[in-house]
């Protein structure tokens, strides 16, 4: 950090990226499970009414597959924030800053540092918020369309509890998979 | 003796049948072709039709399918017939089928015309009815879960192409 403070980046910044590790806090943790859930249980809907799988007999595999899928796909939305997020923070930087400055323009009593702090709190906060709304939809986009994708055409012959297995697994695996990648 | 009287049975039994033959006869027909082929596979076609004669009786029916194949007719009430047969749905083409009707007689022939080798379209029919089937609905040109491909895909896109954004 020491090293990477000399090479431009201020103590405000350092303390910034300190914000942007893996961990999220429990509100986001939350809504991301919650998300998940409700992403990864949507399919049921459908392999129940279109594919005809009984509901019943098949409660055990849709509540394994769910809970399997939701937690891939919580942790895929948990990683392309991390990855997201620092990029929007770099993006949304200027425009935070202009907006507050004209804000906190009036109040002379306030410090430069104390601005700056407000100024970094509020680009974390933005740059999470935006982190955290894309990456859901980002996410469920990609899953849905790997779902229908799959389900639909490439396992068509297969029985539906196959199916179902296969394409819900297919969809939260890859995007777990291609959310730890840095891009 | 039991020769002879089998045999005017049988002359006796022909020229009755040749007597009271049907002669000028007059056709009046519907038909019923499946509208909805959405379920089935197979397109059903029921012709039915009454036949008045000037003279004489309608002996048993016999009708040939487009494809050449020849069934009895079903009488389905006085002086109504009814001929009915199904094709796959992929194969059945829209459009109009001629149905040749023979009587007893008509039948035979054609009978010896098959078994001679000779085309059975050389026997003349009794009369001939057609049925019009108009095509059947197949369900929609694009299915439901095409459109809802290629939504996903677009959103998806969109997602993506937002995404490189952010991160270049």
């Amino acid at each position: 950090m020491a090293k990477q403070s000399s090479k431009g980046f201020t103590k405000e910044e350092e303390l910034l990226l300190q914000d942007f590790s893996r961990n999220v806090s429990t509100k986001s943790s939350a809504l991301f499970y919650g998300n998940a859930f409700i992403v990864s249980a949507i399919p049921i809907w459908l392999f129940w009414r279109i594919h005809m799988m009984d509901i019943y007999s098949s409660l055990i595999l849709f509540l394994a597959v769910t809970a399997a899928s939701t937690y891939l796909l919580a942790m895929a939305y948990r990683n392309t924030k991390f990855t997201l997020k620092h990029k929007i923070a770099i993006k949304r930087e200027d425009a935070v800053t202009r907006d507050l400055l004209k804000k906190l323009s009036d109040d002379k009593k306030m410090s430069k540092k104390e601005k700056d702090e407000r100024i970094l709190w509020q680009k974390n906060e933005v740059a999470d918020f935006e982190a955290t709304t894309y990456s859901i939809f980002y996410n469920n986009a990609l899953f849905l369309t790997i779902v229908i994708l799959v389900s639909f055409y490439f396992l068509r012959s297969l029985s539906p509890a196959v199916n179902y297995t296969l394409s819900i697994g297919i969809g939260s695996g890859l995007l777990a998979l291609l959310s730890t990648g840095s891009q | 003796m039991v020769k002879f009287l089998m045999l005017s049975v049988v002359l006796v039994a022909v020229f009755a049948n040749s007597a009271f033959a049907c002669s000028n006869p007059e056709v009046t027909s519907k038909y019923f072709t499946t509208q909805d082929a959405t379920i089935v596979s197979h397109i059903g076609f029921i012709s039915e039709f009454s036949v008045k004669c000037s003279s004489g009786q309608v002996s048993s029916l016999y009708a040939q399918l487009e494809d050449g194949s020849i069934i009895p007719v079903a009488i389905v009430g006085p002086q109504t017939y009814q001929v009915s047969w199904t094709e796959e749905s992929k194969l059945a083409y829209s459009g109009q089928r001629n149905i040749r009707i023979f009587d007893e007689d008509g039948y035979t022939a054609v009978r010896k015309a098959l078994r001679n080798n000779e085309p059975a379209s050389s026997v003349p029919e009794f009369f001939s009815v057609s049925v019009n089937h108009s095509g059947a609905y197949n369900g929609p040109w694009v299915k439901s879960e095409f459109i809802a491909v290629v939504v996903s895909i677009i959103v998806s896109q969109f997602a993506l192409t937002t995404k490189s954004k952010i991160v270049s």
